[in-house]
């Protein structure tokens, strides 16, 4: 280790030869499932499976590979393999998008509070405690108990859960992004460069996107993945409480409706579960991997 | 008195961390559609209604709201659970059901570490090897298993397949510890797998940076057996991020437990939430999370308190 920290300092072309981070059999594996998840999620419906909400009642709770369903029915009729398809569907959109508008908002704000400094970063960091002392499965099931509120007498569509689930794990997120943003921008704010572009003239959000941006997105990118595995938890846990969403749409939703018949029909239980497994475990590896890999610095040391 | 200030320091800001969480926390009781008391009674009459707003102060605003809830939980009166009819006292809830979280969260603890030091030493110091090797991927795959769903594998395994223990149900230790303990093991090994593949992550990292270290090399020649320069010289110094991380957990785990508590019905603080939420208890909901919360603050405070007064070091560093 020292001696190639040494060359790599020395020699004119040191991200050649920055050690690489080890390709592990892990990280194929990761890439494979999450691709093969988003291919469902994209694409399932070339699959012939049947409607994932159309009962087959001649089939009620059968087992794995039966020829008609290859991942066998609940014991409601419903074909597991439609419900995956599109229960991944549902939770990689939600986490996506949760993860991407909250990240974006939650680092622009963690960003340029860390650059401005001042009253505004007061009140940022002030505002990021209060809702990181709440946990998260806690905020985002008061939030989601009160924004989808729904009775006997005007119950929730479908459409709106999901929104307000997307925007309470939004709420969620933002602090999570930001405080990272924040704690990782503030180490470059007051570097020499960006210094010596102030120096010249240089707007603000100028700096920001060009000196500033590049420098810390690797560590935003990084937990950005292993956010995206919490908020799959955090759904799952909400669908299992019952304030997620309803009917087997999303994985969480399928365990959720599959607990009750854990005796008769044990694959509605874990079929969803090591799905949601599987894809929470590989977007920590491959977070993992983006953070070795893009953080040139850290393997030069 | 040096201690002293540095408390105050840390107990201001966390005060006030708690008193706007839970004043957001009532902001957001007021965004439900149609009147808080109405929802908690549904089948009351308007007089009830009446008077349920008058008890919690719903009918004087927001600020005068929080003002009288504030005020109560300072008092000791936690408010109540509105039943048909009748009411819960929210301070009994509380004072039956905290014990029953915090046992189940210690026991996630203890277990965690038990596994998580022999392994986190053991990998440390065989670094690189096939065991190291092996302990480190599948640590690093299960830190990020969900709780819930090992809770629900396990009981399709233990509980359905095999039989060895009931599925769900909870009974006190004063009850029958042997049945208490038998109840409390699938709940307790759902929490504690992910923190074990955490701690032990921890734990390796700090040991092997401790390994190189000196006066461990002196230990070592000395002659001392291997597992005593481990135990005695390596795991002490290396063991406080550990620790740390630990006790910083104790708060999240309060969070962490409402999925658990709620698949094995174990009455505990997070199926109370869980339930509250269900029955519209909107100040219970309130009471509950703000306690939950004040956990959290209050144990994050403790901890990084603690770290100055143990180790001068962090305290110059913040100078």
């Amino acid at each position: 280790m020292p001696d190639n920290s040494l060359s790599s300092t020395e020699t004119a072309e040191p991200v050649v030869k920055t050690k690489k981070p080890r390709k592990t059999i892990g990280f194929y594996l990761a890439s494979a499932w999450i691709s093969l998840v988003m291919f469902l999620a994209l694409f399932g419906w070339v699959l012939p499976t049947p409607q994932w909400d159309e009962a087959s009642y001649d089939n009620l709770g059968v087992a794995p590979f039966h020829p008609s369903h290859i991942l066998g029915t609940t014991n409601d009729g419903y074909d597991m393999m439609a419900s995956i398809v599109n229960g991944a569907k549902i939770s990689i959109i939600v986490s996506l998008v949760a993860v991407l508008i909250g990240g974006g908002i939650g680092s622009f704000i963690g960003i340029t509070a860390a650059y401005f400094r001042g009253k505004y970063d007061f009140a940022v960091t002030m505002i990021f405690n209060i809702m990181l002392s709440i946990p998260n499965l806690v905020l985002s099931l008061a939030l989601l108990s009160v924004l989808a509120y729904s009775d006997e007498n005007n119950p929730a569509s479908m459409t709106r859960r999901v929104v307000v689930l997307i925007i309470s794990l939004i709420i969620v997120i933002i602090p999570i992004l930001g405080r990272i943003a924040r704690g990782s921008a503030l180490q470059w704010g007051s570097r020499e460069f960006v210094l010596a572009s102030k120096s010249m003239g240089s707007k603000n959000f100028f700096i920001i996107r060009k000196h500033i941006l590049p420098n810390v997105a690797p560590a935003i990118l990084a937990i950005g993945f292993l956010a995206v595995g919490s908020v799959i938890i955090v759904e799952g846990s909400l669908a299992l409480l019952g304030i997620g969403i309803p009917g087997g749409a999303s994985w969480g939703s399928m365990l959720a409706n599959g607990r009750g018949n854990i005796e008769y029909s044990p694959h509605e239980v874990y079929l969803p579960a090591l799905c949601i497994a599987f894809t929470v475990i590989s977007f920590n590896w491959f977070g993992d991997y983006v953070r070795v890999k893009l953080d040139k610095r850290e393997s030069k040391i | 008195m040096n201690i002293l200030r540095q408390l105050l320091r840390r107990l201001i800001p966390m005060f006030s961390i708690v008193v706007i969480a839970t004043f957001l926390l009532s902001l957001l009781m007021r965004l439900l559609p149609g009147d808080p008391a109405a929802i908690m009674i549904p089948n009351g009459s308007i007089d009830q209604q009446i008077e349920i707003a008058k008890e919690t102060g719903l009918d004087r605003g927001l600020f005068g709201y929080y003002w009288k809830w504030f005020s109560d939980v300072f008092t000791g009166d936690f408010g109540k659970y509105y039943l048909n009819g009748g009411y819960r006292d929210l301070g009994g809830v509380i004072a039956d059901t905290l014990p029953v979280t915090l046992m189940l969260i210690i026991y996630a603890q203890i277990v965690a570490l038990t596994i998580a030091i022999p392994l986190g030493l053991a990998s440390a110091y065989k670094e690189g090897k096939r065991f190291d090797r092996i302990t480190s991927t599948v640590m690093f795959t299960t830190v990020s298993f969900p709780s819930f769903a090992l809770a629900l594998i396990f009981s399709l395994i233990f509980a359905v397949n095999l039989g060895w223990v009931d599925p769900i149900g909870y009974v006190s230790p004063s009850e029958n510890l042997g049945e208490h303990l038998k109840l409390m093991i699938l709940p307790v090994m759902s929490l504690a797998f992910g923190l074990a593949s955490g701690y032990t992550r921890l734990l390796r990292t700090d040991v092997i940076a401790t390994l190189k270290d000196d006066y461990v090399t002196m230990a070592a020649s000395k002659g001392i057996s291997n597992r005593r320069v481990l135990w005695r010289h390596v795991f002490r110094p290396s063991s406080t991020t550990l620790l740390t991380s630990a006790a910083l957990n104790m708060g999240g785990l309060i969070g962490g437990t409402i999925v658990i508590e709620t698949i094995f019905v174990i009455p505990g603080i997070g199926y109370e939430i869980f339930y509250s939420i269900g029955a519209r208890q909107v100040v219970a909901m309130q009471t509950l999370i703000a306690l939950i919360s004040i956990g959290y603050v209050f144990f994050n405070t403790m901890v990084d308190l603690l770290t100055q007064i143990t180790d001068p070091r962090t305290r110059e560093r913040r100078a």
